[in-house]
């Protein structure tokens, strides 16, 4: 920099947190998996048309159904989840015992036998008959709904008090604190656990097909139990399973990487 | 003299089994198929098919050893030698002739269909624009497939799809007859509102057999068959088909 016309040194630090991309490269884990499972979905059927592509054929509704289950239950479970952790907060006694006696309630029965009970047992009184779908969404929306308010209630608390406190004394009420001030904070802290319950969802929505739900793996039975190709009816169930988590995987890590953007992670 | 005796018990021992040598069937079954074969209320499995097996094991030199399987996926582990027979009102059909061995047949077998009482399904073409349930890979789920604007719902069990068309969800349950009766007729609870509407007639005869792994093991298969003519001979058979059916 210095010469004979410029001759003061202008020293150049690292300066402002200009936001740099990673570059994580093409060879990580989730590259290797997805590749992988694309690769090997393709070459499966290239070499076994007669057999693997007649079951991938056979899956697509199925995969529609298991989309509609997963994201109807995760839109679900975030509302029931939201609401649950603020109850577990909550100074109000009533709200507190009554959030409180959901989770442990709910936390201690199988996703499997909520389902029989709310489609099965419950269907014997009629104003609680519901079809299978929706009875799907919702016994997995109670259920996850459960553990998403135990996340949420462990972000809202990490958020320091001290930001509480200033909010309150610049006139907040205790609503705009909560949903303006802690909420926005704690979603980083929440957003990882978040994450990793919407694959555990997506993956436990294979449950549903006990209520003859046609999703992913009632296809796949039902393709083998008349054929009896059942290995290559299940490894084509468990690619295409592989495959959607993958891409839920990665777009929870595409939002993670936005909130953290500024501090370079 | 210690040592003659041990050795003189050891080798009683080893002639003593081998004298009252029996053939081990490991046997798989899904017992959710009343009076076929179900857990009665003393958790042992019990029906048509399992006093038939011991009636059997009493004519010849066979050991059945029952076990009880989920119906999906039973003719894998078949395949994958998990046991060495399928008893379980397996029909015999040409598909599945293709990838397993049946025993003569013992039993026919016709598709009846369950209805509530208040609905008017009386014939194949009622079925149009209804729902129907059956259990998955049975031939009662194939049958009603192909027919004509049905929309077909699979089951993991029989009873399941029985009390999903008790609640209402769905309009008929498709299978083997006698379970069809079973649960329409005798059944305390469903028979109130359930009834066996009609069979579905099919071309040609259906049969039930004992399934086991393709082209092996043929002894076994023979014995079966041998013990199988002598129950029916010996009019064992009619008296167990009175009891159940």
């Amino acid at each position: 920099m210095a010469d004979k016309n410029h001759p003061i040194n202008i020293e150049v630090g690292d300066g402002a947190a200009i936001p740099v991309k990673k570059d994580k490269g093409l060879v990580n884990a989730w590259s290797i998996s997805f590749i992988g499972a694309i690769g090997c979905i393709i070459y499966l059927c290239m070499s076994d048309p007669d057999m693997y592509w007649e079951v991938l054929k056979f899956l697509p509704d199925g995969v529609l159904v298991t989309f509609q289950v997963t994201i109807a239950s995760i839109i679900l479970s975030l509302i029931i989840g939201l609401f649950t952790g603020l109850g577990r907060i909550s100074e109000n006694k009533i709200i507190n015992t009554i959030a409180s006696t959901y989770v442990e309630i709910v936390r201690g029965i199988p996703l499997l036998v909520q389902l029989f009970y709310i489609y099965y047992a419950l269907g014997r009184f009629e104003f609680l008959q519901i079809s299978e779908l929706p009875s799907a969404i919702i016994a997995m929306g109670i259920c996850y709904g459960a553990y998403m308010g135990e996340v949420f209630r462990a972000g809202i608390i990490s958020i320091d008090k001290g930001q509480g406190e200033a909010a309150r004394s610049l006139g907040f009420n205790k609503t705009q604190t909560m949903f303006m001030v802690i909420l926005p904070q704690s979603w980083k802290t929440i957003l990882p656990p978040v994450g990793n319950e919407f694959i555990a969802l997506l993956k436990d929505s294979s449950l549903v097909s006990i209520l003859a739900v046609a999703d992913i793996l009632r296809r796949g039975r039902e393709y083998a139990s008349v054929t009896f190709s059942y290995f290559e009816a299940y490894t084509m169930v468990a690619l295409v399973y592989l495959v959607i988590t993958l891409i839920l995987s990665k777009a929870v890590s595409k939002m993670e990487e936005r909130l953290n953007y500024y501090e370079g992670y | 003299m210690l040592k003659k005796s041990i050795m003189a018990v050891l080798i009683l021992f080893m002639f003593v089994p081998s004298a009252f040598s029996k053939t081990v069937i490991t046997v798989a079954t899904d017992a959710t198929w009343p009076p076929m074969e179900y857990i009665n209320k003393d958790k042992a499995i019990t029906g048509f098919n399992p006093e038939l097996l011991a009636a059997m094991e009493k004519v010849s030199d066979i050991k059945f050893e029952i076990k009880n399987t989920a119906w999906d996926g039973i003719f894998a582990g078949l395949a994958a030698g998990k046991y060495d027979m399928v008893a379980s009102s397996v029909s015999i059909t040409e598909v599945r002739k293709k990838v397993m061995s049946f025993s003569d047949p013992y039993f026919e077998v016709k598709q009846g269909v369950i209805t509530k009482k208040t609905v008017k399904i009386k014939s194949k073409a009622d079925l149009e624009g209804k729902k129907a349930g059956a259990q998955i890979g049975t031939t009662g789920f194939l049958v009603t497939r192909k027919i004509k604007g049905v929309t077909m719902k699979s089951y993991d069990e029989i009873g399941l799809a029985v009390e999903d068309l008790f609640n209402g969800r769905i309009d008929a349950v498709v299978c083997d007859d006698a379970v069809a009766a079973d649960y329409a007729l005798t059944n305390e609870q469903y028979s109130k509102d359930l009834t066996l509407a009609f069979l579905l007639e099919s071309d040609t005869p259906e049969y039930l057999g004992f399934a086991f792994k393709k082209g092996k093991s043929k002894d076994k298969l023979a014995l079966v068959n041998e013990a199988l003519k002598k129950v029916k001979a010996s009019g064992e058979y009619d008296r167990i088909f009175k009891k159940w059916l």
